[in-house]
């Protein structure tokens, strides 16, 4: 009988009973008077703000608190009847399985292969079992092609994949989940959330899910808790989550949701689907009418002659340890000063490589990338360019006050990077990468953010969407490589796709986003009409259409 | 797609990547030990051009070049370091009068001596880390530690992985180290330093995390990790037992001593030539027939 199978004979695959938390050396708690109760089977979403203890009570779950992590615990956590107290994580390792925030920490071998093989190992599989158990997991995750790559050469979202793939790979009955979309392609992401509930329903693997985009994930959802400060604030379905969402804190809601909130609709739709069939009740038909005739969605203008970035027949090769491989494959591009652009693709497609090219950090093989009025780059891990202890040291005179001054930081400068939230960490690298770059208030031709959204509410993205906004309106070209199709439409009027290494398609933010499966908003994906992609737009036009008027 | 750093790892049919981690660990810590232990300058830089030698026979070239590059920084440095603390030696270059702290400065001859014997040291400590970290596979050392250190993760991961990721580290931190504005203060080598190994502790403790995740310490009596033979295992063990006695014999009989204080002295014996030599030739160990175009990549 299987791990997951003995559980579902009655034991809850977690029972937290009043678990209240400090980390070591903090003064305030993270988890307070925390109870939770998930059945075998469950499918668990865990909504809620950055910094609302959603980690920690994963971490709680999987043992690393206390055992890893110190601290002083209340309360106790209970994981397939072993209390997590006495049992670490070690000894709770084959009844569950956890994939963190940063993948990059959580790939131990030197191949991916010996990676998922690793955990089998530990547990004494029979070397038939593994074989068959690896071969099995990378099939369901579309990873076969990486079994053989060296680790060290994965993107980020391969990384997250295969740190996906370790956690699933022993079978286990309860699976927690720290963002692991947080890296994925819009196609990735949805496939992993119907891996999952496919494993959920088919071996009864309970899964708790923590998860800012929140739409990716509720159709497939039994239930939804939202933590508030650390407490529980919502517990219950999809539906009365959304109510919630929309009464105490909207950016919690899904896009779908507030576009219905906004024009005045019920019941709130838990996913496309769900929205669709409303809007059909209400006798609104997505899509266009058969002969509807609608004006194509505007194209971006440039706002002024100058080029920000000039990329001709730009070619790429790099070496993941076996053998070069062109990475960009012709790629020809130009932005404008002022542009507000987002680069999009599925994982490996050469973003990250692209605004590295521009930055002069990788020599093109062939062709050409300017930025003729420089350019400022902030990549993944802001906390890369933080290595002092006092904002002052860091950046100092004219050029860092009038950096800090371009990200809208006012910050005392003898306080420590490390004690800031994790927006203003990353406003403060991007201050460092600005600094000296400007001609006294002027920016830099071009500033580039490689995916930059990662672990941020949408709170956060909204605030640095205004920041993009903001330095775009002082002449500076943005250009944001993300995977986070709603982030895009926040920020962004013009879409660049990337495929393979090619640019497949370059238009108009509502012209990309919009008539996809996925890549389109999920206002696109609800109403179906073109260039409709942001809540404002799809809000408007349902209005005018409820009152019978022409859209 | 990332480039990766020169101390990485990477999967070749090289000799030291495919031998036996025992043999190997005898060959490569028989240069680390005398890099340590032999105050003889001549040996030191046999030591680490042999190093260097076994690197480029497998090659690990960008790993050999990135810690010479490094090796000479701080070998330059603790040269600086030496001559500015000690005052000892009996020939003085210059007097350089009261300074803050140190004192009396004088720069003696002597100094320069000590002070170059520890940065040979350096260099070839750093010659053997970068080969060990390029060409041995993390695997197989997570495989031997697992054995003797199961109940610790910790350990474990510092023992394996402390290396491999404070170079990815120090990839990335370089990288945004360029990335910075000339109007931010620009990162220093002591900063540098200091977040490198802050940094690459506090990632070491995440590893050792997932590693306990993964079930290192879960007392299952069946694992075991199947021993992967080489026809590479007998040269090593052959090269390294043999720099082993060499180095013991030449240390014990007290060869190429060096005297640096009160006034210099040293004399390179024979003993110790013929150690350099055998240093030098036990670089070609990882060296195969047909040139290093034999060495394909996976």
């Amino acid at each position: 009988m299987s791990k997951a199978a003995e559980m579902a004979t009655g034991r809850p695959a977690l029972d937290i009973d009043s678990l209240s938390y400090t980390y070591a050396g903090a003064f305030e708690p993270v988890l307070r008077e925390v109870s939770l109760r998930v059945e075998a089977g469950e499918f668990l979403v865990l909504a809620g703000r950055s910094g609302t203890g959603k980690t920690s009570l994963l971490r709680a779950a999987c043992g690393l608190i206390p055992h890893f992590h110190g601290g002083e615990i209340e309360g106790k956590a209970m994981v397939a009847g072993r209390d997590t107290r006495r049992s670490g994580p070690g000894e709770l390792a084959d009844v569950v399985g956890y994939v963190a925030q940063d993948p990059e920490t959580q790939i131990i071998s030197t191949t991916v292969a010996a990676e998922l093989d690793l955990p089998l190992r530990f547990r004494g599989d029979h070397p038939a079992e593994r074989a068959r158990a690896v071969e099995e997991v990378a099939l369901a995750l579309n990873i076969p092609h990486l079994l053989p790559r060296t680790v060290t050469t994965l993107s980020g979202g391969e990384m997250q994949r295969v740190a996906l793939a370790v956690a699933l790979v022993t079978r286990p009955p309860l699976v927690l989940l720290d963002e692991p979309t947080s890296q994925l392609d819009p196609v990735a992401g949805d496939e992993l959330i119907w891996l999952l509930r496919r494993l959920n329903e088919e071996w009864g693997v309970a899964v708790v899910l923590a998860e800012h985009r929140i739409e990716r994930c509720l159709a497939a959802a039994d239930r939804v808790i939202a933590m508030e400060q650390g407490r529980i604030g919502f517990d219950g379905g999809p539906r009365e989550f959304l109510e919630y969402a929309i009464a105490t804190d909207p950016a919690l809601a899904t896009p779908s949701a507030r576009l219905f909130s906004c024009a005045g609709l019920d019941p709130l739709p838990v996913g496309v689907r769900d929205a669709r069939a409303t809007l059909r009740l209400r006798g609104i038909q997505p899509g266009l009418e058969p002969g509807e005739d609608v004006d194509e969605p505007g194209e971006p203008e440039s706002r002024s002659t100058g080029r920000a970035l000039r990329s001709k027949a730009l070619w790429v090769e790099l070496d993941p340890g076996d053998g070069p491989v062109d990475v960009l494959r012709g790629i020809d591009l130009e932005v404008e000063p002022g542009e507000l652009v987002a680069l999009m693709g599925r994982n490996g497609a050469g973003k990250s490589t692209f605004l590295r090219t521009a930055a002069g950090l990788i020599d093109p093989v062939k062709g050409k990338v300017e930025t003729p009025g420089g350019i400022a780059l902030l990549t993944q891990n802001p906390g890369d360019y933080l290595v002092r202890e006092r904002i002052r040291d860091e950046l100092s005179g004219p050029a860092g006050e009038a950096a800090l001054e371009a990200v809208g930081l006012l910050l005392d400068p003898e306080s420590d990077p490390r004690d800031l939230s994790g927006g203003e960490r990353q406003r403060l690298a991007l201050a460092i990468a600005l600094a000296g770059r400007m001609e006294g208030k002027e920016l830099p031709g071009l500033v580039a953010l490689d995916e930059p959204t990662r672990g941020m509410d949408r709170g956060l993205k909204d605030g640095l969407s205004r920041l993009a906004t903001r330095l775009s309106e002082r002449g500076a070209a943005i250009l944001i490589s993300t995977h986070d199709v709603e982030f895009a439409v926040t920020f962004a009027d013009r879409v660049v796709l990337l495929g393979d290494g090619e640019l497949i398609a370059d238009a108009g933010t509502g012209t990309v986003l919009s008539g996809g499966w996925y890549f389109a908003s999920e206002v696109a994906r609800v109403l179906d009409r073109p260039g409709m992609v942001s809540v404002g737009d799809g809000a408007r036009w349902l209005d005018t259409t409820l009152r019978g008027g022409q859209a | 797609m990332k480039r990766l750093s020169p101390l990485a790892y990477v999967p070749r049919r090289g000799t030291l990547q495919t031998a036996s981690l025992a043999p190997v660990g005898l060959y490569l810590g028989a240069y680390l030990v005398l890099c340590f232990l032999s105050s003889d300058p001549v040996v030191l830089l046999a030591a680490a051009i042999g190093a260097g030698l076994t690197g480029f026979g497998c090659r690990a070239d960008r790993a050999v070049w990135f810690s010479v590059r490094l090796g000479l920084l701080l070998a330059v440095s603790m040269v600086l370091i030496n001559v500015l603390v000690t005052s000892r030696g009996a020939t003085v270059l210059a007097r350089l009068g009261e300074w803050p702290i140190l004192g009396q400065v004088n720069v003696t001859f002597e100094a320069f001596a000590a002070g170059g014997v520890i940065g040979l040291r350096v260099l070839g400590t750093m010659v053997v880390i970068g080969v060990y970290s390029a060409c041995v596979d993390p695997d197989r050392i997570l495989q031997a530690v697992h054995g003797v250190a199961r109940r610790s993760a910790l350990t474990a991961t510092l023992i394996s992985r402390l290396v491999p990721l404070a170079a990815t580290d120090q990839a990335r931190l370089s990288e945004a180290a360029t990335l910075r504005g000339p109007g931010a203060t620009p990162v220093g080598k002591v900063a540098m330093a200091h977040r490198l190994l802050a940094g690459s502790l506090d990632r070491a403790v995440d590893v050792a995390a997932t590693l306990e995740l993964r079930g290192y310490a879960q007392s299952s009596g069946g694992t075991k990790f199947k021993k992967i033979p080489s026809r590479y295992d007998t040269r090593f063990w052959v090269a390294g037992s043999i720099l082993a006695v060499a180095a013991l014999f030449s240390i014990v009989m007290g060869a190429g001593e060096l005297v640096t204080y009160p006034e210099l002295r040293y004399s390179p014996d024979p003993l110790s030539v013929a150690l350099a030599a055998l240093l030098l030739l036990a670089g070609f160990t990882t060296w195969r027939r047909g040139g290093r175009r034999d060495v394909q990549g996976r």
